[in-house]
């Protein structure tokens, strides 16, 4: 049954850095041919102090999530903006907060690293068993 | 980038969810276990570079310039293994906005997932892309 009101915390998540590895798995699984996310000499080239982990990786981990949270049947609605380079050594903190209920619960997101930068913005609709 | 672009649409590519790949997706997210179902975000526009949606070279955007600056899901239909899509992707709008170093682009380019049988559209994903100057 829905329960859910404004304001509940469906999860605040903290994520262990993804690792460089992780980062090289992810362009292989999603068949990104961006070398931004492997090699260092051409990151650096583009601006970047490291390699970059993927913005696709947050949604991804966002989606995870959200399909775990209880008494959720179905992710109607993922909508992200990404806000700020993430590097595979960065801890994420992955935030989902409802901001509405009715026929599908709407819930806002946030991923921010852990000194407060924000990496990534939206919503979700979720459906929700009833 | 290419404003010329803007509006085209490509023609349909095939795809077939993989049990392979959608494995060390989710391992690439620290979850090792077999997936039984098509991880929601899987199907991204990525895997159209090689079939023939090569959108950073279409709109002109050299890769140590690119920027990816969101992504919009709506799923209508769950997806499971067994499910062939077919893919079309257009080019919804393509702005230009002057930043503090010169002019930042924007491409939205939508996807459209269909099964090929009954031509159900399962998902619909927005990808926004960024040029830096």
């Amino acid at each position: 049954m829905n329960t859910l009101v404004r304001g509940d915390v469906l999860f605040e998540q903290k994520l262990a850095p993804a690792s460089r590895s992780r980062v090289a798995l992810f362009s292989e699984a999603t068949q990104d041919p961006n070398p931004i996310h492997v090699d260092d000499v051409f990151a650096a080239k583009a601006g970047f102090s490291n390699v970059l982990q993927q913005g696709p990786m947050t949604t991804a981990q966002f989606a995870r999530l959200l399909t775990g949270v209880a008494g959720v049947i179905w992710i109607k609605t993922l909508d992200l903006t990404f806000t700020a380079p993430v590097y595979p050594e960065d801890e994420l903190i992955l935030r989902a907060e409802v901001v509405e209920t009715g026929l599908a619960v709407r819930c806002d997101l946030t991923a921010r690293k852990t000194d407060g930068t924000q990496t990534a913005r939206g919503f979700a609709e979720l459906g929700i068993a009833s | 980038m290419n404003k010329s672009l803007q509006g085209h649409t490509y023609p349909a590519y095939r795809l077939r969810p993989d049990r392979t790949l959608a494995r060390k997706f989710m391992s690439a997210l620290g979850d090792d276990r077999e997936p039984e179902t098509v991880p929601p975000t899987y199907l991204v526009f990525l895997r159209g570079e090689t079939l023939g949606v090569n959108l950073f070279r279409d709109l002109d955007i050299p890769r140590e310039k690119a920027l990816h600056g969101g992504q919009r899901y709506d799923w209508f239909l769950p997806v499971s293994f067994d499910d062939e899509l077919d893919v079309i992707a257009h080019v919804d709008k393509i702005t230009e906005k002057q930043g503090k170093r010169g002019a930042v682009w924007f491409a939205d380019v939508s996807f459209e997932y269909r099964r090929i049988n009954s031509g159900e559209l399962v998902l619909r994903e927005v990808t926004r892309l960024v040029k830096q100057p």
